[in-house]
Formats: C-alpha cells, sequence, structure tokens
C-alpha cells in the first residue's frame, strides 16, 4: 500500500511525514518522532497509558491513525514540560508519590490537565470520573486522587 | 531529622514526569530487526510440522526460527525449588512435537522493519497441528480418564505438611465444619508488558540482553548455561521497568530463544511482548481450592484443621512453580494457635499458561480459607469474629516461633516478631466496628445490606539466599551504591539512598543508586517476595558500614587520631568530643584518589565497599484489614464502601512509599476479591484475553483507604526492616468476602469463592432462599 | 496488536465517499474508529481500505427540527454529551452518552460510527431504537431512512447496505413532563453493560404515562425494546409489576461476564429502576 503524507502540528511543531495508512499514532509519536512517553499498555483502547492531547481534548492515541490526525494538534506529555522545569501537575504527582513504576503516568498527567482546565477546582467525585479511563497497576489510585488536589493547588485553583 | 524513615519525595519521579523514563520499549539501536512469536492456537496438540517457506520468501524475513534450528538436547527450563518427588513436566525452550497450551512459542520470526511487518510474515507460518483432548480444569485434570498434559498422571506433586495428630483431633472436636474454599486463577498484569532487545557483542563474543525483567542476575546465569558462553560473556540489563508483580521473576523460554537467535542473526533483535500474548504467555497465579475440615469448641477455639488444597499450575512447571501450593497450605493458619494440622497440597497440570508466583503467593489463597473459616465458626457459636480472633491469636511473647513446616526454597516457617493482638485491635478501632454495627442494624431496617469483615495474614518476606550491596565514594564525595536488587516501580533508587545518606550523613542528593546491570553490579538476585528493602536494604547498610570504617582508617593518619577516637556524622569525620577536628568525607575519599602515596595502614585507593547479605531466615510482616461494603441483593452488586489497613512491616525506611506499596497491594486485592479472573473454556481456549474482558480495577472500583502502620521491627536485620510490597495484596480479598458473607448473612447466604462478581453474589442469594 | 495493512482515503464529500466506497468491495468505513481500530489491532478485520468520514462536508451537526433532533453522523459523541439543546430535548440520549467508555473514547468516537457498529450492548444504538428513532443513509441509489426498528438485525450487524452510508441520527424530541433513566449493571463503570435499561417516558396534565419507551442493551445479539413492558406501564401498571414482563423476547447468551440466566434477570431490575426513576423526573 502506498504511504500519505501527513502535517501533524506536535507538541508545537508541525511534523511532516510519509506513512502506512495502519500506522497507529501511538506508533508514529514513538517510533518516528521518538517521543516515548506515550506509552502502549494495551493496544485496544482500554488502560489510557498512551493518552495525548488531540486539539486540546484527551484522546488515545492508540486506537487513532496517524492519517487521521492530518492537519490536527497533538500533545504529549513530553510537550507540557519547558525544559526541565515541571509542570504542577507533574511537581503534585512527585510530591504526593502518585506514582510508582510510572508507565500509566503519562496518560494520567494528560487526562488530568484536561480534566482541570474544563474545571479547576473538580470534587473528588469529578477526579474520579474524570479519571475512569485510565488504568494503574501500582498506586491503587489513592495518591492519584491527592495528586490531583495538590494540582488543583498549585494551580491557584483551590477554593 | 534522619534521612532513614522520612517520607520525602523519589528520586526516580521528575524524569519520568518528563518522558525521559527508558522502559524496553523505548529502546532502539542502529540496524535493529523485530521478533515475533508464532504460538500455538491450540490447548493441546501434536506438531506434525512446520512450513515456513512462503514466509521465508518475503524478502523482508531476516529469518524464521523452529526448534530444528536449535541445537537438540538443549535443557527445558528449569523449576528451581522442584522437590525430589516433583514430576519432570518441565518446558522446552520452543515446543517441537507437541504443544500444551495456548500460546506456547512454537517458532521465531525475525524481520526488517517493524512490528507490523513482523506479524504480517507470522501470519503466513503455516504450523500443521493435530488436536489433541485438553483440560482446562483441576477437576477435569484429576478425573480417571482425564487426557494426560505430559505422561504417567497430571499430578506433578503432592506435598504433605504435618503438625501434631489432627485426625485424632478431628474426632474428638466438639464442632467440626467441612467447606471448600476457592480462589481463582488470576495474574499480575503489570501495565508494561514483557520485552526484549539481545545484541551479538562480536567484542566480547557474547551478548548483551535487554529485559524487561525483576531479575537480571538470575537471567544471565540462565542465558550462560543455554548459550554455553563463559560468564564475562553476557550481560543483562533491566531498563527501567514498568510494573511487574513476579510476572518478570523468572527467565522465560523468549528471553532463551532470543539470546540463542543473537549471534545468527548478528543485529540488534527486538521482541516487545502484546497485551493478547501477555495473557498467553507471561505466568499467572492463584487458581487454588482448599478442602477443609475444622474442629473447634463452644469457644470458638480451633483444635485441628485438615487441608486439602489443590492448585491448577498449568501446563509446565515454572521456576518457583511449588511456592503457591506450599504457602497456600504451610501459611494457612496465619496468626493462628492450631495445634494440630495436616496439610495436603496436590499439584495438578492442565492445558492452560503456566502458574508462578505473583504479588502475595499462596498468601492469598490461605488468608481467605482461613479466614472465612473464622467467620463461620463465629456465626455458629455466636461469638463477635473480632473475639474469635483473638481468642486464637498468638500472643506477642512467642517469637521466635517455630511452626514446624518448611521446604526446599523458603526454609522452615519461624515467625520471627510481631504483636498480632494488637494489630488486630487497633484495625477493629480504626474502622469503627462497633459504630459500624450499629450503622449496619439501622441499614437493614430499611432493606440495606452493609456488611463488614476482617482480613488478618502473616506473609512470609525477605527471602534469601542474599542480595548485594556496594558503596563506592567518588574523590570528590559523592556517593555510588549498586545493588543487586532491581526495581520495578518500588523507589529502590530513593530507599537504598536514604540508607546511604544515613549511615554516611551524606546528602540524599549525594547519592545515586545502580540497579539491573549485570556489568556493573557483580552479583545480585533481583526484586520479589517482598525482599528489596531487608535484604537489599541490609547489605547497603553493611557496605556503608564498612565505608565508614575505611574512613575512619583513612582520617585517623589525616586528623592524627587513632581511629577508635574518631566517628563520621553529618558527612565528616571528626574526633570524638571535638568536633572542630574534622575532615570532610570528600577530603578523605581524596586522600586515597590514586596518584599519591596511600596512607599509612591503607591499602587501597578507593573507597568503596561491598556486602552480600544473607538472612538467617525470613522475616514475616502481618496486617489486618477491615473491609466494609454494600451489597445490592437485586443484583449481587458489592460496592466497597471504606478498606483499613493496620500493617507491620517493620521499621519503615520512607512510610510514603510503603503507603504506596499497601494501597496498590490493596487494589490488586481488590482486583482479586470482586474483578479479576483468567477465564478458560473447557476446552483450554482463553476467554479474556484482553483488557476488555479482563478486569484490572479501575479508580471507581476503589473504596475510600485507610493505612496505619505498626512497627515492631525484626531481629533479623540491624534496622529491624520486613517486607512490605505484598501484604497489601493478601489481606484484602479476605477482608472483603468475609464483608460481603457479613452483609448477607441475615439471607443465610454463604460465601466461599472469589472473584465476588455480582452473578457469583446473586447466585449465592438465590441457593439461600 | 498492530493493523493489517489496508488503504486508506479521506474523501470532502458524500458523493466521494460513495465513490471511494463502491470502488472497493472490502472497503469498510471509518467514522471515529474508537469500535473498529481495536478490531484491526487483534486482526479481527481486514479491511483492504478504509474510507475516512471525518473530512466529510455536512456530517457535523446537532439540528433542532421541532419535533426531531437530527445528528451528523460524525458528531463527536463528546459533543453531543455537552450540548446543551441535545440535554433539553433529549435527556436520554445526554445522559446515554455518559456511559459510553471514557471522555478518550468520546472525544473521538461519534454517534454515527457507535449506531452504525450496533454493538447489542452499547448505548446510543439502544437509545436510537427506545426512542423509535430513525437513521439517514445515502448510497449509489440515493438517500433513504430506515426506522430503527428496522435497522438493528443482529449482532454488529444493521441493514444499512454495502455501499452505503450512515449521514444522520434522528430522534424525537422530548415534550413537558419527560422523564429519563438510564440504569446499567457493569462490572466497571465505562464498560460495557451486562444488561442496561434506557427509559424515557412522558406524562400527561393528569399524572398518568401518556408515552414511554423502553430499550434494553446487553441482553440479546442487538438492542431490544421492551414492547410488554411498555404496554403494561401505558396500561397502568406500576414499575415492579410492568418490569416483571422484561425479559419477554429476550434469549441473551452466555458469556465470559454472565449467564444468559442472569441477564433476564438484570433486564428485570434495570427495566423497575429505570422506570421508576424516569417518573420521578417526569413528575
Amino acid at each position: 500500500m502506498s504511504d500519505h503524507a501527513v502535517t501533524i502540528n506536535v507538541n508545537g511543531v508541525e511534523r511532516s511525514n510519509l506513512v502506512p495508512a495502519r500506522l497507529t499514532l501511538a506508533d508514529f509519536l514513538r517510533e518516528r518522532l521518538d517521543l516515548t512517553a506515550t506509552h502502549l499498555a494495551c493496544e485496544h483502547g482500554v488502560c489510557g497509558a498512551c493518552t495525548v492531547l488531540i486539539d486540546g481534548e484527551t484522546a488515545r492515541a492508540c486506537l487513532l491513525l496517524t492519517v487521521q490526525a492530518d492537519g490536527r494538534e497533538v500533545t504529549t506529555l513530553e510537550g507540557l514540560t519547558e525544559g526541565d522545569e515541571l509542570g504542577p501537575i507533574e511537581q503534585a504527582f512527585w510530591a504526593k508519590h502518585g506514582m510508582q513504576c510510572g508507565f500509566c503516568t503519562p496518560g494520567f498527567v494528560l487526562t488530568i490537565a484536561e480534566l482541570l482546565d474544563d474545571n479547576p477546582n473538580p470534587s473528588r467525585e469529578e477526579i474520579i470520573e474524570g479519571l475512569g479511563g485510565n488504568l494503574c497497576r501500582c498506586t491503587g489510585y489513592v495518591k492519584i486522587v491527592e495528586a490531583v488536589e495538590e494540582a488543583v493547588t498549585l494551580r491557584g485553583g483551590g477554593a | 531529622m534522619s534521612l532513614f524513615g522520612a517520607s520525602i519525595r523519589r528520586k526516580e519521579d521528575p524524569r519520568l514526569l518528563r518522558g525521559d523514563g527508558r522502559y524496553l520499549s523505548d529502546i532502539k539501536l542502529h540496524g535493529m530487526v523485530h521478533a515475533v512469536f508464532v504460538r500455538s492456537p491450540h490447548a493441546h496438540a501434536h506438531v506434525r510440522g512446520i512450513d515456513s517457506s512462503a514466509a521465508v520468501a518475503d524478502p523482508r524475513v531476516v529469518c524464521v526460527l523452529t526448534a530444528d534450528d536449535f541445537p537438540p538436547g538443549l535443557p527445558p527450563l528449569p523449576c528451581i525449588d522442584a522437590e525430589e518427588t516433583t514430576k519432570p513436566f518441565n518446558q522446552p525452550i520452543l515446543a517441537s512435537d507437541k504443544v500444551r497450551f495456548v500460546g506456547e512459542p512454537v517458532a521465531l520470526v525475525i524481520v526488517e522493519g517493524d512490528r507490523y511487518i513482523a506479524e504480517d510474515i507470522a501470519g503466513l507460518v503455516d504450523v500443521d497441528y493435530e488436536p489433541l483432548p485438553a483440560v482446562s480444569t483441576a477437576e477435569a485434570a484429576l478425573a480417571p480418564d482425564a487426557p494426560l498434559v505430559h505422561f504417567e498422571s497430571n499430578v506433578v506433586d503432592v506435598l504433605e505438611y504435618s503438625v501434631g495428630d489432627a485426625s485424632s483431633a478431628l474426632a474428638a472436636a466438639p464442632h467440626t465444619l467441612s467447606e471448600r474454599f476457592i480462589t481463582q486463577r488470576y495474574a499480575g498484569t503489570p501495565l508494561e508488558t514483557r520485552g526484549v532487545i539481545v545484541e551479538w557483542d562480536e567484542a566480547r563474543h557474547g551478548i548483551t540482553m535487554w529485559s524487561s525483567t525483576q531479575v537480571p542476575h538470575s537471567l544471565k546465569a540462565t542465558l550462560v548455561g543455554y548459550l554455553g558462553l563463559p560468564e564475562n560473556a553476557v550481560r543483562v540489563i533491566a531498563p527501567d521497568v514498568g510494573g511487574a508483580f513476579g510476572v518478570k521473576l523468572q527467565p522465560y523460554p523468549e528471553e532463551v530463544i532470543l539470546g540463542l537467535a543473537a549471534e545468527r542473526v548478528g543485529r540488534p533483535i527486538k521482541w516487545v511482548e502484546d497485551r493478547y500474548e501477555h495473557f498467553l504467555a507471561s505466568t499467572h497465579g492463584r487458581e487454588q481450592y482448599h478442602d477443609v475440615e475444622v474442629g473447634y469448641d463452644d469457644d470458638g477455639r480451633i483444635l485441628a484443621i485438615h487441608d486439602h488444597a489443590v492448585t491448577n499450575t498449568g501446563a509446565y512447571l515454572q521456576r518457583l512453580t511449588l511456592v503457591e501450593p506450599f504457602i497456600g497450605v504451610s501459611m494457612l493458619s496465619g496468626p493462628y494457635v492450631i495445634e494440630h494440622q495436616q496439610l495436603v497440597s496436590t499439584v495438578v497440570m492442565t492445558n492452560t499458561t503456566p502458574l508462578n508466583p505473583f504479588r502475595g503467593v499462596g498468601h492469598v489463597q490461605a488468608a481467605f480459607t482461613m479466614e472465612r473459616i473464622i467467620d463461620l465458626i463465629a456465626a455458629a457459636v455466636g461469638i463477635d469474629p473480632g473475639e474469635v480472633r483473638k481468642r486464637n491469636m498468638f500472643s506477642a511473647d512467642v517469637f521466635p516461633l517455630h511452626r514446624g513446616i518448611g521446604n526446599v526454597l523458603a526454609g522452615e516457617i519461624i515467625y520471627d516478631s510481631g504483636d498480632y493482638q494488637e494489630c488486630l485491635s487497633r484495625a477493629l478501632a480504626t474502622a469503627e466496628w462497633d459504630e459500624f454495627r450499629r450503622e449496619q442494624e439501622s441499614a437493614r431496617a430499611d432493606g440495606r445490606y452493609l456488611g463488614i469483615g476482617i482480613g488478618f495474614f502473616v506473609e512470609e518476606t525477605g527471602l534469601g539466599p542474599y542480595e548485594s550491596g556496594r558503596v563506592r565514594v567518588e574523590p570528590s564525595g559523592q556517593v555510588i551504591v549498586f545493588t543487586g536488587a532491581c526495581s520495578s516501580g518500588q523507589g529502590h533508587d530513593t530507599v537504598l539512598a536514604q540508607i546511604t545518606a544515613d549511615e554516611l550523613g551524606v546528602g540524599f542528593d549525594d547519592v545515586v543508586v545502580v540497579h539491573g546491570d549485570t556489568d556493573l553490579v557483580a552479583s545480585g538476585v533481583g526484586t520479589y517476595a517482598s525482599r528489596s528493602a531487608p535484604i537489599g536494604g541490609t547489605a547497603v547498610r553493611n557496605a556503608a558500614g564498612s565505608i565508614k570504617e575505611q574512613a575512619i582508617q583513612i582520617a585517623a593518619e589525616m586528623l592524627e587520631a587513632s581511629p577508635q577516637d574518631l566517628e563520621l556524622a553529618d558527612g565528616e569525620v571528626r574526633v570524638k568530643g571535638s568536633p572542630a577536628s574534622s575532615v570532610s568525607l570528600a577530603q578523605v575519599a581524596g586522600r586515597v584518589a590514586p596518584g599519591q602515596p596511600l596512607p599509612l595502614g591503607v591499602d587501597s585507593y578507593t573507597l568503596d565497599a561491598t556486602d552480600i547479605y544473607h538472612p538467617p531466615t525470613n522475616t514475616f510482616s502481618y496486617g489486618c484489614h477491615v473491609a466494609t461494603v454494600e451489597v445490592d441483593i437485586d443484583t449481587g452488586v458489592v460496592t466497597l464502601l471504606r478498606h483499613v489497613v493496620v500493617n507491620d512491616s517493620g521499621t519503615l525506611i520512607n512510610p510514603l512509599l510503603v503507603d504506596g506499596q499497601v494501597q496498590g497491594g490493596v487494589a490488586l486485592g481488590i482486583g482479586g476479591a470482586l474483578l479479576e479472573e483468567i477465564a478458560y473454556g473447557d476446552d483450554g481456549q482463553p476467554l479474556n484475553a484482553n483488557f476488555m474482558d479482563y478486569l484490572v480495577p479501575a479508580i471507581g472500583n476503589m473504596p475510600e483507604m485507610v493505612v496505619e502502620h505498626m512497627t515492631v521491627p525484626t531481629p533479623l536485620n540491624a534496622d529491624g526492616m520486613k517486607g512490605a510490597g505484598e501484604g497489601g495484596a493478601v489481606g484484602a480479598p479476605a477482608a472483603i468476602a468475609n464483608a460481603v458473607a457479613d452483609a448477607i448473612l441475615p439471607l443465610g447466604a454463604k460465601i466461599t469463592e472469589t472473584p465476588l462478581g455480582p452473578e457469583t453474589v446473586y447466585r449465592a442469594l438465590q441457593d439461600a432462599s | 496488536m498492530k493493523p493489517p495493512d489496508f488503504d486508506y482515503v479521506a474523501p470532502t464529500s458524500v458523493d466521494g465517499a460513495i465513490k471511494a466506497l463502491g470502488s472497493d468491495s472490502e472497503a469498510k468505513v471509518l467514522a471515529g474508529g474508537q469500535s473498529l481500530i481495536p478490531l484491526l489491532a487483534f486482526r479481527l478485520a481486514g479491511p483492504s481500505l478504509l474510507v475516512d468520514l471525518a473530512r466529510v462536508d455536512g456530517l457535523d451537526h446537532i439540528t433542532d427540527q421541532g419535533d426531531r433532533l437530527v445528528i451528523g453522523a460524525m458528531t463527536r459523541q463528546r459533543r453531543v454529551e455537552r450540548d446543551p439543546l441535545v440535554a433539553n430535548r433529549c435527556p436520554l440520549l445526554a445522559e446515554s452518552l455518559r456511559h459510553v467508555g471514557h471522555p478518550q473514547i468520546r472525544s473521538q468516537g461519534t454517534i454515527g460510527g457507535s449506531v452504525a457498529h450496533a454493538d447489542p450492548a452499547a448505548e446510543l444504538p439502544g437509545v436510537v431504537l427506545a426512542l423509535g428513532g430513525r437513521v439517514h443513509v445515502t448510497g449509489p441509489a440515493g438517500d433513504r431512512t430506515i426506522e430503527s426498528e428496522e435497522l438493528f438485525q443482529g449482532f454488529l450487524s444493521t441493514s444499512i447496505a454495502d455501499g452505503e452510508i450512515l449521514t444522520a441520527v434522528e430522534v424525537p424530541a422530548s415534550g413537558p413532563r419527560t422523564g429519563w433513566s438510564v440504569v446499567e449493571v457493569a462490572r466497571r463503570p465505562g464498560d460495557y453493560a451486562l444488561c442496561g435499561a434506557l427509559c424515557q417516558l412522558q406524562l400527561d396534565d393528569a399524572g398518568a404515562v401518556m408515552g414511554v419507551h423502553l430499550g434494553l442493551i446487553g441482553v440479546g445479539d442487538r438492542p431490544m425494546r421492551a414492547h410488554a413492558v411498555e404496554a403494561a406501564v401505558l396500561a397502568g401498571a406500576n414499575p415492579a409489576d410492568a418490569a416483571e414482563l422484561a425479559p419477554d423476547g429476550l434469549s441473551p447468551s452466555s458469556d465470559v461476564h454472565a449467564s444468559s440466566d442472569y441477564r433476564l434477570h438484570l433486564a428485570t431490575v434495570t427495566s423497575r429502576r429505570a422506570l421508576t426513576q424516569a417518573l420521578e423526573r417526569a413528575a
């Protein structure tokens, strides 16, 4: 099959590439652009480890073909960090021990980024509903919820 | 404040949070080719032939390898805890004449390009199978006319242990109860699957293998054996590991096959297991039922127990296959005084994925069985379940306590320390047991069914045989720690730096921890069995202690003092009682940098010490979980309300991280209690080998969680540390099952198995009515 | 778990899409892909061409037609979920969407994609069926509408013909004194339900039920409408009595998550609860 030309804005940079139709966005980011923070843990859209932002909304990068993202804006975990400075959500994960093996963490951070953009001061129930699509096998989620609450404070959104 | 015992942020995190983690699948090497395995779609079949001609014809194929391409006579994978009686049902590294479970590897396909192409081409390999009758449950495998997975019998071993005279005591007991308790098959399912990269290294005429493993040194030893290479020709590196939970604690066939292929291919080969493969080809755990007969008196005291456990261990022995059946019976009595025990553990082979230990191995089934027994007795004699536990528990003055049971690998079971009664009391108080009882009563009046349940466990942790720790002080005073333990997310870098900084009085940020590389770390065992803190941590503590002695020896000349008058504190060596007279650790290290004469009495140009710590015996953690639930009796749906844990893992290095271990363990236990089950059809076909149908707990399944710590130090290591990684997973299923049973007790329903999915609970209610 | 090889085209008009679809007998429509791509990853589907409707003009809209709401097939589920018009005029649809997967799925998944996929446990086909909606399709022979009762033909199967494209989903808009409810029994929030009841009903001025719609998901090879229950409610039965009729005509299969019998039992329980809640909301 012939390759398809795509131009995708990834973390603020226009990236043009020729890709086969079947190449998932997750593999495009990981294999073509070396953006390896987008992790693959199930490749069938359940675990959320590959969550990225597409035009500002979370999506599973394993459930999108690269060609579908042509002309769109994609943000990965790498795009949230400027230099060595951690953003408030990442700082909150560090402070509250919101991560152990770290494999699910990028997906959580991006999901939380969108959650807090939509709702800067979510209730605990809203946090739990918002994170329902991300699986973590290490933490039992307790400290992830605490990290979200900490991030609310760090972002100045706390009441 | 001392760094030891402080809840400080992890060293590991900033890097991972920036996306700079380096997990196996993130690694790319120049000229890398891609591998996939052709796996059996049959649970049981003869392999009549493999035709790879269509695959090989594709120009992108590097090679297709089958058993015939490897030297004949390669031994099967070892089972290192095999007893003399264990039949040799070990796994060949690549199936040749027969396959015995769905997912067993039969060929290796290596291609140029990527995994997409590799999967395309694997589909072209034509394997001619002659399907055979299969068995998937232990009961089916034990039937007289069952198909044989191997030969002679499907029973690979029967383990028997006995204390006292259970038969006579049972016969004399005022009351007995008989029941079967069933724990299902489930698995660790780390978010990161397994994966391997191997590169032939012509310079050393050997290989470098990166593998997502908990045991790089064991893997190296295995590869040395299979490849016939000298020890210095094999290097194994475990990069960042995205969770393991026991699933990555043994060398696997894929690692051996790829190691064997490396020289032939001559280019780096990458294989990353996908989630479907993971369900088929990575080890499972638990599946075990217990047929028990228990004798007790009117006061609820247990007089004797006879337990016959049966474990469905899958198609092949794995490295530590017998741990599940051994622990399942040997730890049955947990914290309770049971004078007479007869324990039989039958290990059965079936046409399913093999079992190997994962988080909580054997203890989960033991605690579920015992804790359910206690509640059944409590109900029968009409005494509060907490009180029945107290009456049967060991007191705090019995340690060390020899339980009269042991096995090849785990050694004799000797409880080392604890206060079980105090732990129970604290857990009941924190859970507000009496208040909940009142709430429960008023809820019942409204037709709502609340329940509360206890899950007490004792857990064997800190297994030997040894672990290595090496501490080196650079001439600039910074410290590097090398450990044979290997992180899969626990936070080794952080806690071992805390120990080192505490011992040497240096800053936390001045310590770097290295693990997971067999070239850099001379010897090691790895991370499993809740051993890294008590064993690995003690080795590092001891090595740092040796550094202290060396530093004092070196500083003696610098300070013109006698070594016995010196102490190391706050990162400097100083004269006791006159702290102004001191040299920094950096100055001390600089004094033995090469290029100058050594101080008198010092014979090495390094400040470097290694300790290999062999624990005398294992240390036993324990804890008490109290769960509260609500059961929807119309649907059987269980909603978790609150989960209290009081845990004793001895002295804590970093309470924040231990909280995380316990909470994560509880979540895994919740999975086992309510959600997770690896299901097979009677024909051995897997029914839910994906994350859609295999139900890892999500955030919405979690209750409010409260974790408290007791710290009764173990006398077995200087810091008093016991294992902390698994207990959460052990106590939770027992507590939750008891809470569910308690909720529906007024309706006469009986709970004897996990997972307690809604239909299971609904059926129990139907059977009662 | 990588998709097999296929080609891809992203036409910008319905005509272009129909032509592309007609050009290849193994072509499949890509309408968000949140159900299709997992099938590709497991290699359970092997199309030679994917025709992506994402760039087709005119398929992304929510249109108020008075007594009907018409939603373009490629309108993303997230947009519909958050749309005030939908919340107002079709509250059952709005609430159902909160049960569809997770936010990350709904941001890419489309209304038309889910309806055309026709998963028997999915909420959107159930809502369209329950409400007596219809779909608009366009094919080489022109436009036609398919009533929901005719749409769902079996497991992942609809009466949309090969070469046709679903362009819009139409549901009746609710009137005053409408109550609704979505009751599901699922193992984890966001999972496909073991059984779900989707109910919308309307009361007359006297407070009697003048119209009731009850759809059941997860209890057959397609979404089911509980006609017997609806008739009983209209005849004045209370929710508990009416819900006893929910299993009528159902023959769910057993699978790894639930047995047939248990699903039938859940049909009664979820129907009862959904009717009860919908009545409360209407009152």
